[in-house]
């Protein structure tokens, strides 16, 4: 159960028609660090075409370049991040982030860690966990250019967060997942619906683990980069089922969550999650759930 | 601060919420204390690091001193580019100076928008009048230093 036809085949029967995308390069300015700069205008006096991304308030696509927009002074200084338009999604969706305890739980290579830290105005704390010790220097380096001074990173499994002893208010799980093809050109050829499903056994450990380390009325934003309802959907359905959460409405780019897949009927609340299939930005999920304080 | 004294900064850092962990050095706050534990592997304002005996500031203390009084010279557009490089400043491409003028002293490096780019060592003479194709300042490190430490 594996390769191209049998994953175009699942999207079909999900309500998407397969298209080959080309995920346009996107940056987000970093509002904290550029206070009182215009930095479409420096851009441009570089060779930097920027044109606004519709759905985000400083995102933009790199509609033309003449130089590298990895390596320009006003990356390095930390004015901007090159972050794919989707991925600008998650840390959005919170509600009130300034002074608050945040959990990002799966947070390398750190570009929404970033995020979540201009969000918040360096104010409050955001503690950063990662599985993998060899990808907390490229977290380290992306917290050091941008000048983030409000968050603790950490060498620590998301699923052992419950051991740093502390309740967070808001939890980012960007959780690890299958990823999708529009970000990688050998994807049909790498997946399977084996690794989907320990992916998603994996991401419903993280879920748990999250839920006991948040506080009541608190928030957790759950996001991949999978297109595959079961690390998906059907997880959010499971989370509303299983856990103390439940699903809250969002107002952002993308379609309703799935509700009826592959012949299962999910939850209705599901269809609060958005759906993004590939386009100009890269696949992508998003789900905000909220704690409930009485269940 | 030593190094923050060689680059004529007077910044005043509370030793209570400086945090050494492998030889790094951390800048926490009164929230960020009570949260980190013994073990972190980054926390707060990353300061800069210690190997064999020579401190190594990192840009974000380049930055904070940049803020306050401290020895800076203002560079043009092309030596600020060159300088993110790895290159060497020309007494051309200086702008401006504030603080010493001194041969061996070190200085921080600024765009024309203020930026710190990094610090380097005072090589030759910062006077307007000098030799402008000599090298003035010495880069001792820039922030092309994130894509290098990529590569």
């Amino acid at each position: 159960m594996s390769g191209k036809e049998f994953f175009v085949d699942r999207y079909r029967q999900l309500g998407w028609e397969f298209d080959d995308a080309q995920p346009r390069q996107a940056i987000r300015i970093n509002v904290t660090n550029t206070k009182g700069k215009n930095i479409e205008e420096r851009l441009r006096a570089i060779g930097i075409q920027l044109e606004k991304i519709p759905f985000l308030e400083t995102g933009y696509w790199v509609r033309t370049s003449k130089v590298s927009a990895g390596a320009t002074a006003e990356y390095l200084i930390g004015l901007y991040s090159i972050q794919e338009a989707a991925a600008q999604i998650p840390a959005i969706l919170f509600s009130d982030l300034k002074g608050k305890t945040v959990l990002d739980a799966c947070a390398a290579p750190g570009g929404k860690t970033v995020q979540l830290a201009d969000l918040m105005g360096n104010t409050g704390v955001i503690v950063a966990l990662d599985v993998k010790k060899r990808r907390l220097a490229a977290l380290s380096n992306h917290l050091e250019r941008c000048h983030v001074g409000n968050t603790i990173v950490n060498h620590l499994d998301a699923r052992q967060a419950s051991r740093l002893k502390l309740k967070f208010d808001r939890i980012l799980l960007d959780a690890p997942c299958s990823g999708n093809f529009a970000a990688d050109n050998n994807w049909f050829k790498r997946r399977s619906l084996v690794d989907i499903e320990r992916n998603a056994k994996l991401q419903k450990a993280i879920l748990t683990e999250a839920e006991a380390c948040l506080r009541g009325n608190g928030e957790i934003i759950y996001s991949t980069c999978s297109l595959e309802p079961e690390e998906n959907e059907v997880n959010m359905d499971w989370a509303v089922k299983h856990l103390n959460l439940h699903i809250e409405e969002v107002d952002c780019h993308g379609t309703k969550g799935l509700t009826k897949v592959f012949g299962s009927r999910l939850d209705v609340s599901v269809e609060r999650c958005r759906r993004i299939w590939p386009g100009e930005t890269q696949g992508f999920f998003v789900c905000k759930l909220k704690k409930l304080v009485n269940k | 601060m030593k190094f923050a004294f060689q680059l004529g900064s007077k910044i005043a850092l509370n030793p209570d919420f400086v945090v050494e962990r492998a030889g790094r050095y951390f800048l926490l706050n009164e929230t960020l204390v009570k949260v980190a534990r013994k073990d972190f592997y980054y926390a707060g304002a990353y300061l800069g690091k210690v190997k064999n005996g020579k401190f190594f500031p990192s840009f974000n203390l380049l930055a904070m001193l940049a803020k306050g009084e401290a020895n800076k010279i203002v560079v043009e557009k092309k030596a600020a580019w060159l300088f993110i490089c790895g290159r060497d400043i020309f007494r051309k491409g200086i702008l401006a100076v504030r603080g010493s003028r001194k041969k061996g002293d070190h200085v921080l490096v600024l765009n024309e928008f203020g930026e710190c780019l990094g610090f380097g060592k005072i090589m030759g003479s910062l006077d307007e009048t000098s030799g402008k194709t000599e090298v003035a300042v010495r880069n001792i490190s820039d922030i092309g230093d994130f894509l290098r430490r990529e590569a």
